[in-house]
């Protein structure tokens, strides 16, 4: 772990779960995140608007032997495809390193996170289809 | 260009700009470029505790030799504060391209809130910009960038951009480099990218929905730019917002008029 330093920042421009936020604010909550859990933070990635592109995540994962992990500002900017989802979890604990999602305050450090992840990402899925006025 | 209602320069300068995805040409107030330059040199003296310099060319070109790899985030992060921060800023580097920016975006303008400036010191291996379309990070396809030398820029010290008529080849594949990444791009179309030269006393309007980026500065100099977007105030918006990002700089009358106007209302029905 010598050689590896700091967290890349990974935000984006898409909307998640329909809203959409300016990367000036993701930047915000990526390096409060950072500063305070202590992490050293570097300049985000921005994913490109393009649907379904991860061309800028594919990066940042191909960098991760020298780095310690990532912050991604939402974990909802993960692939929605389940089998894309766990590559990106297993390349990231494969290269030992951390996956941290500033705004839902969640850390992936081992296998035991991902169900944690999973549950998380396959309710707000099903969210998607359920009423949504009471 | 438009059937004869845009004529003249504007139809020279359009028809260049549509052909090439930029234009280059001789600042429109050397004057504010002056000011600009000389004050980026000031800050950037005080920045390392030295006094303004005589020959602010020289000074930028070689602060390679005062400022290092390390520092030089929280060097030019800290000017591009202070520069922003001088209430003549953003007007100056306007009139630099005013006809040009009329000309090819319209004269009702927004303008990026802050100007942005780029430094990449010799053999930096961090400077690397990789081959990218901003549209692609949320940009509207409706902006230009008036992108403006401090120094002498060519080859690795400069910026590099793809063709139009390459862009329109290569772009609609980019989807297959998702795996290999951008630099995968770039290595298998790289004698097609043009390496613009802009000297001290130009400036670039560019197309930013072409590919373009920087390599790793090979030259012996320092190279300053600073870059700002411009768009008709009126065309859409996309991740970058009006008020968050743009701010309109020269609204018209007819504009102002038509925003205050208020219809008569109130009738019963």
């Amino acid at each position: 772990m010598a050689d590896r330093k700091g967290y890349r920042g990974y935000i984006g421009t898409r909307p998640l779960n329909g809203s959409r936020t300016p990367q000036a604010v993701q930047n915000l909550v990526v390096r409060d995140y950072a500063q305070r859990n202590k992490l050293q933070y570097l300049l985000s990635s921005v994913e490109y608007s393009m649907p379904n592109c991860y061309l800028m995540l594919n990066e940042v994962l191909a960098e991760l032997p020298k780095l310690e992990g990532m912050i991604c500002y939402s974990l909802f900017m993960l692939p929605a495809d389940a089998d894309r989802r766990l590559a990106v979890y297993r390349r990231m604990l494969e290269s030992g390193g951390v996956l941290h999602a500033a705004l839902e305050v969640q850390t992936l450090r081992g296998e035991g996170d991902i169900q944690h992840w999973e549950d998380i990402w396959l309710v707000q899925q099903a969210l998607a289809s359920s009423p949504t006025v009471i | 260009m438009s059937g004869g209602f845009i004529a003249g320069h504007d139809d020279v300068l359009g028809t260049a700009f549509l052909r090439d995805g930029y234009v280059i040409n001789q600042v429109e107030d050397a004057a504010s470029l002056t000011r600009i330059r000389d004050r980026l040199a000031t800050l950037a003296a005080a920045e390392l505790g030295k006094a303004s310099p005589n020959a602010p060319q020289d000074f930028l070109d070689n602060i390679h030799k005062l400022v290092s790899i390390e520092k030089l985030n929280e060097f030019r992060v800290s000017l591009i504060g202070k520069i922003n921060a001088e209430p003549w800023m953003r007007e100056a580097y306007y009139r630099l391209a005013e006809k040009a920016l009329h000309a090819l975006v319209g004269n009702e303008l927004a303008m990026q809130r802050r100007v942005n400036l780029s430094i990449q010191l010799p053999d930096d291996e961090s400077s690397l910009l990789p081959a990218h379309a901003d549209t692609w990070s949320g940009d509207s396809p409706f902006e230009v960038v008036l992108w403006l030398p401090m120094v002498d820029c060519f080859n690795t010290k400069s910026m590099f951009v793809l063709p139009p008529e390459v862009n329109a080849r290569i772009a609609p594949s980019l989807a297959k480099y998702e795996g290999e990444g951008i630099e995968a791009l770039f290595r298998e179309h790289e004698s097609e990218f043009r390496y613009l030269t802009v000297n001290y006393g130009q400036y670039l309007l560019f197309d930013q929905n072409l590919i373009h980026g920087n390599r790793i500065n090979r030259e012996k100099t320092t190279r300053w730019t600073f870059n700002c977007r411009f768009k008709g105030l009126f065309t859409p918006y996309a991740d970058k917002k009006l008020g968050e990002f743009f701010e309109p700089i020269t609204l018209r009358p007819a504009t102002r008029m038509g925003l205050a106007y208020r219809p008569p209302g109130s009738f019963r029905g």
